[in-house]
């Protein structure tokens, strides 16, 4: 939507400021309300629990404590379920990366029978929505032998159908020249694949890890229908049950809030590192 | 696929012989792991739980062992006609999700779309910290967020509070179950309390969301706004700007520029906001299971949950895996009509007509779908 | 033709992936049944205890219990407390690794028992005889007696002993019936707190019913009752209070259940089991409050009964250590120790007396054994009541003969 060519440039009169103002007003206060709820989070985890209850609105606590996060670090189960999730993600992440951009290239540039039946399929099993495989995940993996393991929280998310999709149409889109080049001179697929695509592949690659990490690090149905054991339990396991709560132990915001802080903390880091990433349009994310 | 014009017969000759042949069983090996994995734990699950869905499977030992009969469509009808507390239960998920969705769908879609246009404009500064304002709610978990607003709807927290500042009482959000559209009424009238569908009533099928559900649609909105604004922030930077001076030209209004120009070309993308908008909220779990769990009165209940609850906690696994297909047979329904009226449609010959021009008769003008005179957009 | 036998060769290849995987390896579910002729498993594996705690008080006494077992018993055994115990003994279950002892309440005896997953062991206890005959019925399910019963508590008034004084109320206006309740109630009713704060749901608005000589279920289980008049007529009382304003259920008070709201000081007066000891001395140890037994109502006193038991798993590698197990933590010492942790009532007889000199103010609890009823324990009665206390939370704004009319119908269902 430009404005220039035909437009003749103006002096800003004094509608057009007040038509700017309004725009900045109406997103400003939209910003606000997008972003107050999360101070009002970090804020409450430093008040205690009669100060969190008398005044919800504050960003400034009557006094500040930390004995939520005391208890959360030292009397409760957090630094195994952080440990976790940590774990889980990492490994997911890096299979995904792995494992979809193998098959993304195959899909883009091998030829083989098949290809695109199995292109085919993939788009089918993506419409498979997530509810109606919470029951029978947990039936194969328990089938299978790796219920409440690591290996069941991890390799049924190894690969994903929209990662899949998302290296292949980034192939596609690179020109062949270097490939064919490679070729010539004598390497193998996978040389050609690990050493000249997939370098070439950085942009979607970023996509994939940062739909990958926080996909893995806030995944809960999976981790509910795959573990059972208090050691194996992750972040987003472990603070739904201190949301729903156990009898006697009243309502504890500030700890519940100090809790969800925390487990926002790393996704956060990494939206902000990669942000430009994610909200450029040009690098292929699912558009579909 | 191009073909770069460097020796093309040799390559192919190449491509044909040797290196092709290795291509083929590499291309295997490359997709192997994803062939694997996701027939493992996609295809594989879903064949599985449609025979337990047919079955009458309790729980222990495989579900494939002898002693499981196939009991046929025994769980289905449970569901859809038993007449029991299955079948209420069934419809009371379906009523609260329905409602879910016709609120927080088209709300969200006009959230996210609103916002891509305003932080589009170029006269705008500081457009990279409004979208990552907007978007940042959509990297979090839903659990946090969750979490968060159980705290912000408290009876007295701060939306109460801010409420109290323009002078309206807040209800106690999570745990008020009356339906927001009933207005305070207790009952309804006779022949909306007596007749039924799938075992509820029809003054409660008319009621709309709870209040506590209503505070969901809230979270919902204010979780995915923001994925589909990048969305639209695309897919309008992508537009030809040409149209729209055109349409200046021509005398079109801000308003009628956006409705009958901007619009028009967001089709595709407004379908894959719509799609994408429908399939995630008639799963909605994460947020009922951190945080109701079907309270209050049974009005956060929704299929995913049901089905969760079913299977997990009841050991009703048959009904379970029945609730899911059903749910899957819904979501697709959804799809396919969303589909069907987002579809282009024919322009009519009568309308045809007003855009030929006098001298060349049965030549067309005007496009399909943009720069209609009519009201049609 | 290229295409169509590729198409084949995937179909193929995912048939197969899938047949091996579902005929090949079995070895995740348990081959379902466990030995039926008596003989228990024993191996060396640790054991593991889940229970549904109330607090940190009572997962603490458990662990200690326990620990003190293992050492002396020589078997190791961890205690982890459950964040949604039913879910979690359901899977459990289900994947062939369950906990070897843990909580089992009577509501969540049919379902398991029905499909093998629990072992029967009642029989097999050295102090069978020692357990209340009425606890000892709750836990029998086809005529075995599944599971140890662990404790037991009943229902009584808890009363705010400040807020009484500060309402000029004396030890002679502790109500017997139920109009006396109303109006001390009303008394008690200020602008900071209501006069009784009661759970909305049918496991305390049943004490009402019993009261009115009535309740969801008959004392076997076997047949629906809870279209009674009497049902009713409590209901209507319940809801007359609740317009009156002098009764508010916990969560319409901002609290998660009666004792909190008791605790918070929302409430003057409120209805709860002997658990509340525990979580008021956990979380409020300066309030000062006093037991009461329920009032009288139209049909004499009446007050409803909870218990758990312990129960052990058909599929637990190790049963000879679990039994042993659950018989030292229903021995006397051990309950008289919970009980005093967190409040519940031993279910052996013998430890009465002991505990009644133990706890002198706690006698209401006890004393209202006599005339307890139990909760509904068909299977799938749990639902039931669920659907039932999701109507409850309404009962101010409906109509008690239309709650009970679609319970009764829904119970009916079940013993059809």
């Amino acid at each position: 939507m430009s404005t220039t060519t035909l437009r003749r440039r103006e002096n800003p009169s004094g509608r057009i400021i007040l038509g700017r103002s309004v725009l900045y007003a109406v997103l400003v206060v939209i910003a606000v309300i997008y972003i107050f709820p999360f101070l009002i989070d970090v804020a409450t985890s430093f008040k205690t629990e009669s100060d969190a209850a008398a005044d919800p609105l504050s960003l400034v606590p009557a006094t500040i404590t930390t004995a939520a996060y005391e208890k959360l670090f030292l009397n409760s189960d957090f630094p195994i379920w952080f440990k976790n999730s940590a774990i889980v993600t990492i490994v997911v992440t890096l299979g995904r990366v792995f494992f979809d951009s193998l098959a993304g290239y195959a899909l883009a540039r091998l030829h083989f029978r098949g290809r695109n039946a199995v292109f085919a399929g993939l788009i089918a099993v993506m419409s498979v929505p997530n509810v109606v495989l919470l029951i029978p995940k947990f039936l194969v993996i328990n089938q299978l032998g790796i219920y409440d393991s690591y290996a069941g929280m991890i390799i049924p998310l190894l690969t994903d159908a929209a990662g899949i999709f998302i290296m292949k149409n980034f192939f596609e889109s690179i020109p062949q020249s270097v490939e064919e080049q490679a070729r010539i001179d004598g390497a193998g697929t996978f040389r050609v694949f690990w050493s000249v695509v997939l370098p070439m592949a950085r942009p979607a690659l970023i996509t994939i890890i940062i739909l990958s990490f926080q996909g893995s690090w806030n995944e809960l149905s999976h981790f509910i229908i795959s573990t059972q054991s208090p050691d194996l339990t992750t972040l987003t396991k472990g603070v739904a049950s201190l949301a729903s709560g156990q009898l006697s132990q009243g309502t504890q915001y500030p700890l519940k809030l100090a809790a969800a802080a925390i487990m926002t903390i790393p996704v956060a880091i990494v939206f902000f590192v990669f942000q430009r990433r994610i909200t450029n349009s040009s690098d292929g994310s699912v558009k579909e | 696929m191009t073909t770069i014009p460097r020796q093309p017969r040799l390559s192919e000759r190449r491509r044909a012989s040797g290196i092709r042949r290795g291509e083929a069983a590499s291309g295997w090996l490359f997709t192997a792991p994803m062939l694997v994995l996701l027939g493992l734990f996609l295809v594989v699950p879903v064949l599985m739980a449609l025979w337990v869905s047919f079955s009458d499977w309790s729980g222990r030992g495989s579900p494939f062992a002898g002693s499981v009969g196939f009991v046929g469509f025994d769980n289905y009808s449970a569901l859809l006609s038993g007449g029991g507390l299955a079948e209420q239960d069934f419809g009371t998920a379906l009523k609260n999700n329905a409602w879910y969705v016709v609120l927080v769908v088209p709300l969200q879609t006009a959230v996210a779309l609103f916002l891509a246009v305003m932080v589009n404009r170029q006269i705008l500064k500081g457009r990279g910290f409004f979208r990552t304002a907007f978007y940042f709610p959509s990297v979090t978990s839903s659990v946090a967020i969750t979490v968060l607003w159980l705290f912000l709807f408290n009876s007295t927290g701060a939306v109460n509070k801010l409420l109290s500042f323009v002078g309206v009482t807040g209800p106690n959000w999570f745990n008020d179950p009356a339906g927001i559209f009933h207005f305070g009424a207790t009952t309804g009238p006779a022949f909306l309390e007596n007749s039924t569908a799938l075992g509820i009533p029809l003054w409660d099928w008319l009621g709309g969301p709870s209040v506590a559900m209503s505070a969901f649609v809230l979270l919902a909105i204010f979780t995915t706004s923001g994925t589909f604004m990048l969305l639209f922030i695309a897919a309008l930077q992508n537009l030809n700007s040409e149209v729209f001076e055109a349409a200046e030209m021509d005398g079109a209004s801000g308003w009628q520029r956006f409705w009958r120009v901007t619009l028009p070309q967001l089709r595709p993308t407004l379908f894959t906001v719509l799609t994408l908008g429908l399939i995630g909220c008639w799963q909605v779990f994460d947020q009922i299971y951190t945080g109701t769990k079907g309270a209050p009165g049974k009005t956060t209940l929704t299929p995913a949950y049901l089905s969760y609850q079913a299977a997990f906690q009841d050991q009703q696994w048959g009904q379970g895996a029945a609730i899911a297909f059903l749910l899957f047979v819904i979501i697709v329904l959804f799809t396919l009509l969303q589909r069907w009226v987002l579809s282009e449609k024919k322009v009519s010959n009568r309308r045809l007509r007003a855009y030929r021009l006098p001298e060349t008769e049965g030549s067309v003008v005007a496009p399909t779908g943009s720069l209609r005179k009519d009201d049609r957009s | 033709m290229q295409r169509r036998t590729s198409r084949w060769l995937i179909a193929g290849a995912l048939a197969a992936s899938g047949a091996l995987a579902l005929t090949g390896c079995g070895s995740g579910f348990s081959s379902g049944g466990g030995d039926d002729s008596g003989a228990l498993t024993s191996s060396n594996k640790a054991l593991t205890v889940l229970i549904g705690s109330s607090g940190d008080a009572e997962t603490a006494a458990v662990k200690s219990a326990v620990a003190d077992w293992s050492s002396s018993s020589g078997t190791k055994a961890s205690v982890s407390a459950a964040s949604d115990l039913a879910q979690q003994l359901a899977q459990g279950f289900s994947s062939g690794k369950p906990a070897d002892v843990f909580y089992l309440s009577t509501d969540a005896l049919a379902g398991f028992a029905s499909n093998g997953s629990l072992l029967a062991y009642g029989d097999k206890l050295s102090n069978k005889g020692d357990f209340y005959p009425s606890l000892v019925k709750s836990f029998t399910y086809d005529n075995k007696f599944y599971c140890a019963p662990k404790d037991f508590s009943t229902l009584a008034l808890e009363i705010n002993t400040d807020m009484w004084k500060a309402a000029g109320l004396t030890d002679a206006d502790v109500p017997t019936t139920w109009d006396q309740l109303e109006s001390v109630a009303k008394k008690l009713t200020t602008a900071d707190h209501v006069g009784l704060g009661i759970g909305g749901e049918y496991a305390r608005v049943g004490a009402f019913m019993t009261q009115a000589g009535g309740n969801l279920m008959n004392a076997d289980s076997t047949k629906a009752t809870a279209d009674s008049k009497a049902n009713v007529t409590a209901l209507d009382y319940v809801k007359k209070l609740e317009n009156d304003g002098t009764l508010k259920f916990a969560k319409d008070l901002g609290a998660g259940w009666g004792g909190e709201a008791f605790g918070k000081g929302l409430a003057a007066m409120t209805i709860e089991g002997n658990w509340i000891t525990g979580g008021l001395q956990a979380d409020y140890p300066d309030l000062k409050y006093t037991i009461a037994p329920l009032p009288k109502g139209p049909a004499g006193a009446g007050t409803l009964q909870f218990t758990n038991c312990w129960g052990i798993a058909a599929d637990s590698p190790n049963q000879k250590a679990a039994l042993k197990l659950v018989e030292k933590l229903t021995s006397a010492d051990d309950q008289l120790a919970f009980s005093k942790a967190f409040g519940p009532m031993p279910s052996i007889q013998s430890a009465a007396s002991d505990w009644k000199k133990a706890n002198p103010t706690l006698v209401p609890f006890l004393d209202a054994a006599d005339y307890a009823k139990g909760v509904p324990t068909a299977k799938g009665a749990a639902d039931v009541v669920t659907d039932f206390n999701s109507k409850i939370e309404s009962l101010a704004t409906s109509d008690p003969k239309t709650i009970l009319e679609s319970a009764q119908k829904n119970l009916e269902a079940l013993v059809k």
